[in-house]
């Protein structure tokens, strides 16, 4: 008898446990892995690789959900070999991203829409008002403010996605530093064989480690620069400083979850070798088109250990999460369904000051607005205003 | 005409419980004790697409309070109020050896669960079958990662991210995230053991448990969410104090 009563229960509690309550898996697929033979698939494609992928859900105020249940059946009605559904899939891809806060994000297309271009930060700046002509600066600087002579170069040998590097270094009055440069590759061109950046960074580095006794500053023109490779942080600001400087704080995807996110990561600028810690005022220059890399470098300037960083200027783009491969950080940029690329953020960045600045861009300590019509009158009003912050 | 049909469940329900009721007198008895043991968890979810990514199972230990009321010779309704810690890892492979996060979660648990017995007077062997629910109080994550802002100075080509990025070791609480974390956790227990009555008060076992979770560690808060459950084997041992009858 009692066999009977031990078997009964425990038969229907092996079976209770063996039900299991569990959702299904279903697959986690990587967006390089679709084919692409529908828009369904794309769309699938697309919308679970930024969900996936996208490293600014916590702050964004995209709503990925809604643009799923919009677009998922819109996408469903489009037939991919129709050259008139793919164009008009650009207006959809766009209008799901445009508000997304990544300020490096866009969307490139294969053939036939090759020539599309989806820049969500690009079409709110341009809503607003605020986009002019991209200039860099330094080439009349040197002609209008530069003691002669000074030194230009240009890099076509170390180019940076295909494009070269150009830079320019002199003095104004003899015992200010200048320095001007239209991207960031500048370790790459310093370190490789013999090009014209290179002695423009020999000029710049020779200068700043055997000083004159009345140095007065340094500025570093990064107006129209778009930012470049990540190394510079250290190559640039790493001569500016003699012990580490704690910039901010940057953190990756840790899961497929969009809330799923790695601690915290201190950003880190090293000094170089033989580098003396510049105690002179040392003012960045910004402008709108001042992007990426050359935002983290006027952050980084603000951010020197004794109070005598300076911005001037404008409020720089707002993209400043860095950057790499996918497979790195296992987040940020993707291809989906072999039909659109998706350039964005691997990382998010934190200022020191505890605030990110991505889609608002960082603000100058001086603000002084470009004006085309006071430049040609009245020369370059933001060098200016940055030389009276010399002692 | 309609024909009722017998729910063979509720059926065996009061069969079970007629039952007891009817042996309960003679055998009532509660005890209560302590146990604690070892134990792996395993995350369980899908992330076929990361690249070299991999979760991997954690040690943790257990250590709980177990109070059980018997009704018959066989059987006896078993709860414990328990501190047990799920831990798991992600590793990533090849280029990216050496990046690693531990977590490790430290959870107040309440299982509730029928005790089988069978066997001997003093050597038993025991089946625990029920569920549980427990609290995810706290945790921690511990790791390695690449710092895409700490630049070695000098890189070197080589197979590992290290000779492109500094390493960056963290240990610290994990925060927990309202809209995303799920603190309450259900699931199946489940156990398999051997007690040995040393005395009329005193009984030793050791207990081989399982823990499965079917509830998500997240809220749902996303389309095409991906589940992580907890799965939890332990391995336990303990002595428990018999009242009087």
């Amino acid at each position: 008898m009692k066999k009977k009563y031990f078997l009964l229960p425990v038969i229907l509690l092996i079976a209770l446990f063996f039900s299991s309550c569990r959702k299904n898996f279903s697959n986690v697929e990587a967006p390089e892995s679709y084919i692409g033979g529908s828009f369904n698939e794309v769309f699938d494609a697309f919308w679970n690789g930024m969900n996936n992928n996208y490293v600014f859900w916590d702050i964004d105020t995209t709503n990925w959900d809604n643009m799923y249940k919009i677009y998922k059946p819109i996408f469903a009605n489009l037939d991919i070999t129709k050259t008139s559904d793919i164009q008009k899939s650009v207006q959809y891809f766009r209008a799901m991203t445009d508000g997304l806060i990544d300020s490096h994000y866009n969307l490139t297309f294969t053939s036939p829409i090759s020539d599309s271009f989806v820049s969500p930060a690009y079409d709110r700046k341009l809503r607003a008002g605020i986009i002019r002509p991209a200039y860099v600066f330094y080439q009349y600087d040197a002609n209008y403010y530069l003691d002669s002579p000074y030194v230009y170069g240009i890099d076509s040998v170390n180019l940076l996605n295909g494009n070269p590097t150009e830079a320019i270094a002199g003095t104004i009055h003899k015992n200010i530093l200048y320095l001007g440069f239209n991207q960031f590759n500048l370790k790459n061109s310093y370190t490789g064989t013999d090009n014209g950046v290179k002695k423009v960074l020999q000029f710049f580095l020779d200068y700043l480690h055997n000083p004159p006794s009345d140095f007065k500053g340094v500025i570093i023109d990064v107006r129209g620069n778009g930012g470049g490779d990540i190394s510079d942080l250290n190559f640039l600001i790493g001569n500016l400083i003699d012990n580490k400087l704690t910039v901010g704080h940057t953190r990756y995807k840790s899961g497929n979850g969009r809330l799923d996110y790695t601690p915290w990561a201190p950003a880190i600028v090293t000094p170089q070798t033989g580098a003396i810690a510049v105690k002179v005022p040392v003012v960045a220059i910004t402008d709108i088109w001042t992007t990426s890399m050359a935002e983290l470098t006027a952050m980084s300037i603000h951010a020197l250990p004794d109070g005598n960083g300076h911005t001037v200027g404008e409020t720089t783009w707002g993209a400043t999460g860095p950057l790499t491969d996918n497979e790195i950080l296992n987040g940020g940029q993707f291809t989906a369904a072999n039909f659109l690329f998706a350039y964005t953020s691997s990382s998010e960045f934190k200022y020191i000051d505890g605030k990110i600045y991505e889609g608002k861009g960082f603000p100058p300590d001086y603000y002084v607005p470009f004006d085309l019509h006071t430049f040609q009158t009245m020369g370059d009003t933001q060098l200016e205003k940055a030389l009276s912050l010399m002692p | 005409m309609k024909i009722l049909r017998p729910n063979p469940v509720a059926i065996f329900a009061i069969y079970f419980c007629y039952n007891l009721f009817c042996i309960q007198k003679a055998s009532a008895q509660l005890s209560a004790g302590i146990e604690g043991g070892y134990n792996k968890n395993y995350l369980v979810t899908n992330n076929a697409n990361r690249a070299f990514t991999n979760y991997q199972p954690l040690s943790g230990f257990t250590i709980g309070i177990p109070l059980q009321y018997k009704i018959a010779d066989w059987f006896a309704i078993e709860t414990e109020p328990t501190f047990i810690q799920k831990n798991y890892s992600q590793q990533r492979s090849a280029f990216f050896v050496g990046v690693y996060q531990e977590n490790y979660n430290n959870y107040l648990q309440l299982p509730l669960m029928g005790h089988f017995m069978f066997g001997g007077k003093r050597l038993k062997g025991f089946l625990n079958a029920g569920l549980y629910g427990a609290y995810w109080m706290s945790g921690t994550v511990k790791g390695v990662m690449p710092n895409i802002l700490d630049i070695t100075n000098n890189q070197k080509p080589g197979n590992s991210i290290y000779n492109y990025q500094n390493p960056y070791s963290f240990n610290e609480a994990y925060t927990f995230n309202s809209r995303k974390d799920n603190r309450m956790e259900a699931g199946w227990a489940g156990g398999l053991g051997i007690s040995y009555l040393l005395n009329r008060r005193y009984e030793v076992f050791t207990e081989a448990r399982l823990l499965y979770g079917f509830t998500d560690q997240q809220k749902k808060y996303m389309i095409n969410q991906v589940p992580r459950y907890n799965t939890t084997y332990s391995l336990n041992a303990g002595v428990m104090f018999h009242f009087k009858k």
